[in-house]
């Protein structure tokens, strides 16, 4: 993503500043300018070259009423974002990821965090062999921790509060790196600790995913996860 | 073009609306204002519309000055960019079902050498003493009007092709090949 551009983009980087473009393609360069500095910056020698023909147009005096009106836009925006500091954010609901998709990215998201998590759980009587902290794909803020005492046995424990719309429920799974697919672990009470047997699956081994998917109340109806990932991680030998 | 712009510290303006100071904003607002207008009527066409695009471009400059980084350009030329992307956004949402922009690659690989059958003239009194009017002199009259009806009218390529009668592929053709052109020329 970072590597020299090709003519092509230079050239769409060039359309892009000229305006040529329909909607649908300033769409999607907007959207790559987000992540391709090499483009951005393109797009930028491109406004530099060509801003001094802004010049060929004639200068138009406003109308006596637009300052006033962008100034009370302004005050309105200024007082929405101090009302906004004392209202709680939104729970989001995040959008289906490709199942399996972005289980690595964040499975070293939850290694960054251990840190942090293991000195919260160190007052736990044994002391655990494996360890996944579950985060929102999202947000990347962490929602569960499951510890294992050993290879047979885990321990799901919720980092705080999680609502689950009228109807659905948490589904627990989980996905060794070579089986086909993942199992369901059952369904779970947000905020309530969960413990399990894995006594019907192979031993629990590093790098295993885990993850709570949102399905129907009688939990997935295929057996297979349905809805979107809520939290998601992967097991960390310690 | 005038050395005015030159007087006003447009990076020190935004770094104070950055800050939150409102008098930054009617600072740039006093100052640019009419320029701005301009630019953005000339691409919408539409006095009312320009007017809220200048409105929307002025809480957008207000609301990402915190983002602009000297380092990386120049703000004036960044905040001219703002009203004109929001110009030509507007305009290319409110055209979505009338402009039709093909995107059929055997559009663009019709003949580059269409000529038109009088001799073209300079559609704009483009010379403003930049290093890159060097570089647009060497363009090829029709070529330079397709460019610069582009970006002083904010004419799609149909429209390019419209105005200047030049068939759709060949006006897609020559302006990307004048890009290219004049990439290596400022390099």
């Amino acid at each position: 993503m970072t590597g020299p551009l090709d003519q092509d983009d230079y050239a769409l980087a060039g359309e892009y500043v000229l305006g040529t473009l329909s909607l649908a393609q300033r769409k999607a360069v907007e959207a790559r300018l987000k992540h391709e500095p090499e483009l951005l910056r393109a797009v930028m020698a491109w406004e530099e070259r060509f801003v001094p023909y802004t010049a060929l147009t004639q200068p138009v005096r406003p109308s006596d009423s637009l300052w006033p009106r962008i100034e009370r836009s302004l005050n309105a925006l200024h007082d929405s974002q101090s009302a906004s500091v004392t209202t709680p954010p939104r729970r989001r609901w995040v959008t289906q990821l490709p199942f399996w998709q972005g289980a690595a990215g964040i499975g070293m998201a939850a290694a960054l965090v251990m840190g942090v998590m293991l000195s919260q759980v160190s007052t736990a009587p044994t002391t655990p062999e494996y360890m996944v902290v579950l985060l929102a794909p999202q947000s990347q803020s962490a929602g569960w921790v499951v510890q294992a005492s050993n290879q047979q046995q885990i321990e799901l424990i919720p980092l705080g509060t999680f609502e689950v719309p009228d109807g659905k429920a948490l589904e627990f799974w989980t996905k060794a790196d070579e089986w086909q697919a993942p199992v369901s672990l059952g369904l779970v009470e947000p905020g309530q600790p969960i413990r399990l047997r894995l006594d019907e699956l192979p031993p629990l081994q590093d790098n295993q995913l885990f993850e709570l998917t949102l399905e129907d109340d009688t939990g997935s109806p295929t057996g297979l996860p349905t809805g979107p990932i809520q939290f998601i991680g992967r097991a960390v030998e310690i | 073009m005038t050395d005015e712009s030159l007087e006003f510290d447009h990076a020190s303006v935004l770094a104070k609306c950055a800050r939150g100071e409102h008098d930054a904003l009617h600072q740039l607002y006093v100052y640019e204002g009419a320029r701005l207008l301009g630019v953005v009527l000339r691409i919408v066409k539409d006095r009312g519309m320009a007017e809220d695009i200048v409105h929307d471009a002025c809480l957008n400059i207000w609301q990402r000055a915190n983002s602009f980084d000297p380092a990386k350009g120049s703000a004036r030329t960044w905040i001219f960019s703002v009203a004109r992307h929001q110009a030509l956004n507007a305009i290319r949402y409110r055209d979505r079902e009338i402009t039709f922009d093909s995107n059929d690659p055997t559009d663009i690989d019709l003949d580059e050498h269409f000529q038109h059958s009088s001799v073209v003239e300079d559609a704009f009194d483009w010379q403003t003493g930049q290093r890159m009017d060097d570089c647009l002199h060497q363009l090829e009259t029709e070529r330079r009007n397709c460019v610069l009806h582009a970006y002083v009218d904010g004419l799609s390529h149909a429209e390019i092709s419209a105005h200047t009668g030049a068939p759709l592929g060949t006006v897609k053709a020559w302006i990307k090949r004048s890009l290219l052109r004049l990439r290596e020329c400022m390099a």
